[in-house]
Parts: C-alpha cells; structure tokens; sequence
C-alpha cells in the first residue's frame, strides 16, 4: 500500500492551509516592502496635530496678528519634523534594503524630488522675511502656502509616476492648506492641524487595509 | 468544476518564496540574503528551492560581484507571476466552492486544522503527486 496516497502534495499541505499561508506571507512581504507603513501615517498625524495645534495655541489671542511663535511651540515642531524625518528616512530605507529594478529606481527618483520640493518650498519663507512682508502675510505664508504648492506639485508629479495613493494624500494635503488659507492667519493652524490630522488618518487606515486584504477571497 | 494546484508553488517554503517576490513591483529583484532573511531559510534550503523555481521558469537569478563578496539578485519571472495568479485562482475555485472561510484574520497557518476531509478531498482530486 503505498503510504502517500490521499496525501496532497506538500505532505498535508491542504487548500486551506495553502490559502491562509499565500496571505500571510503576501500580507508580511507587502509590510516588508512598504515605504508608506500605516504606523509612520498615523504618527505623521500626530506630528501635524501638536505641531500646528502648538502654533495655533501660541497665536490665537494675538490683537492685532503679528505672527509671532512661542519658543515653546517651535521647539517642540522641531523635535518632532526631525523625528518624522528620521523615521521617513529609516522606513524608507528598510523597504528598499536588498531591492533593486526600475520601480526601486523610479521610487528614489520620486523621493529626490519630493526632498528637494520640501527644502525649496520652506526655504523661499527666508527672503520672504527678509523681503519685510506684514506679519499678517508672514505668519500666513508658512502656514498655508508651502503646503498648497507642494501639494498640488507633488499630487501632479505623483499622478505622473502613477503613485496614486500618494496623489490622493498630496492633493488632500492641497486642499486642506487652501481651506486653512481661507480662515486668516491665525485660524489656518488649527484647520491644518485638523485637516491634515485627518487625512494622514485615514491613508494611514487605508494603507491598512490595502496591506491586510486577502488575494485569495478578492 | 476542476481546478489544478500547480505542484511546484504547492509546497510550502515555495509558496512563500512566490508570495514574497510576488508583492515586488514587477521587474524588480530581491538580494539572496533578505529573501533568507525574510523567510528564515537556512541558505541551503533555500537554494535547492530556488532551483527548483529557476528550473520551471518562474524565477530568474543575476549574479554580480563587486571585489570579493558577491551578490544575488532574485526575480520573479512573468511566467511565474501567471502560475501565481493562476494557482491562486485554483485555491478561490476549491475553497470558494467549498464555501470555507479561508483566512480569518490574525489566525495562523498553524491554527487552521487540516482535517476537514472535504477539503482534503477537493485536494486529492485537484493536485497532482509531487513530493516537495
């Protein structure tokens, strides 16, 4: 009698068995690979919500409006830029370890620019100060603009590298920044501490999902 | 309804070593040691296993050698993207007709009992021998 009959091959390995370890290895691969993890959104939202929140803290009884930050809020948005910084950095490097091919290629290409529209974007509030605009102007501008121009620039350079979920954060991001825009100088902190609060939460339970669903049941 | 579980991927240490090349973008490759890493094979185990893939087409290796250490480079080949797709589509035919939930979450593969005869039947029936 032979011992392997009725035996699937793989000793016992059954359909389901089959099923449940084809998701859990695509779910640990996706994760593995993942430079947008859901932990690093969702911190991402707790960076924006203190850092602007902090901001908004510190000028909202300003009569009249002069932009000023407490020092307190601006170490504090520091500290935790660096960190998302760091973190970024770090994430980004783990997924990429041992990887290589034209979508690895593509994916550094995306990331050099997106540094560079970040520096650029900060880095021109510099002679905006030193160009003597009104407070009320200057405290407007670090705020909303930056995030409305990077937003829209980088939604249309993702949708062009087919990165469609970051398409869709960037443009949200976009359009939270010109809801900001609207409410005046001080009032555009809380809306951006808010809004993108929100939309990093909800790529972060996205993100999520896409990593937890099944490719066996669809 | 038939449907046939390709023998090649239905063995475990290759199914995940398909499962995990599979969630690259297509044409990207993975470094030998964080495949191994990733799976935790020992390096021999892996290598037959990678053979047996690079054998049927569904994988493809490069070697580069930069000074003394050298490296390889590991592909998921469009034919062994097609027999992923294909076998899952088998594994949705037998399981969904079997109306089984396949993959509760948080469960392991461990946790799942592989004594349904049910299931073991639609097995025998669909797959062909092949010992791993």
């Amino acid at each position: 009698m032979d011992d392997t009959a009725g035996t699937t091959p793989g000793g016992g390995f059954d359909p389901r068995q089959a099923a449940a370890l084809l998701d859990t290895s695509t779910r640990q691969a996706r994760r593995a690979f993942t430079p947008l993890t859901p932990t690093l959104l969702a911190f991402r939202a707790v960076v924006v919500l203190v850092v602007f929140g902090g901001c908004w803290l510190s000028v909202r009884g300003q009569r009249p409006y002069t932009g000023h930050i407490s020092g307190w809020a601006i170490a504090v948005a520091v500290v935790l830029v660096a960190i998302n910084i760091g973190a970024t950095a770090w994430v980004i490097g783990r997924a990429g370890t041992g990887v290589s091919g034209p979508a690895q290629r593509k994916w550094q290409a995306w990331t050099a620019i997106m540094t560079a529209a970040w520096i650029i974007g900060y880095a021109i509030t510099a002679p905006l100060y030193h160009a003597g605009v009104s407070h009320p102007a200057w405290g407007l501008y670090p705020a909303s603009a930056p995030l409305l121009i990077i937003g829209l620039a980088g939604a249309a350079i993702a949708a062009a590298f087919r990165y469609w979920l970051l398409a869709g954060i960037l443009l949200a991001i976009a359009v939270v920044a010109a809801a900001a825009g609207l409410r005046g100088p001080a009032g555009s902190w809380l809306i951006l501490g808010i809004g993108l609060c929100a939309v990093f939460l909800g790529a972060a339970a996205f993100t999520a999902w896409r990593q937890r669903r099944s490719v066996v049941r669809p | 309804m038939t449907a046939e579980l390709d023998p090649l991927i239905h063995v475990p240490t290759r199914l995940r070593i398909v499962a995990t090349l599979a969630a690259l973008p297509d044409g990207d490759a993975l470094s030998f040691t964080r495949l191994q890493d990733m799976l935790g094979l020992t390096p021999g185990n892996l290598i037959i296993q990678l053979r047996k893939l690079d054998d049927a087409g569904y994988i493809s290796s490069t070697k580069t050698r930069n000074g003394s250490a050298q490296k390889t480079m590991v592909t998921l080949t469009s034919q062994g993207r097609a027999a992923l797709r294909a076998y899952t589509q088998a594994l949705r035919v037998l399981l969904g007709g079997l109306d089984i939930d396949v993959t509760p979450p948080g469960n392991t593969v461990d946790e799942i009992s592989a004594e349904d005869p049910k299931v073991k039947q639609r097995a025998e029936i669909a797959t062909r021998q092949e010992s791993p």
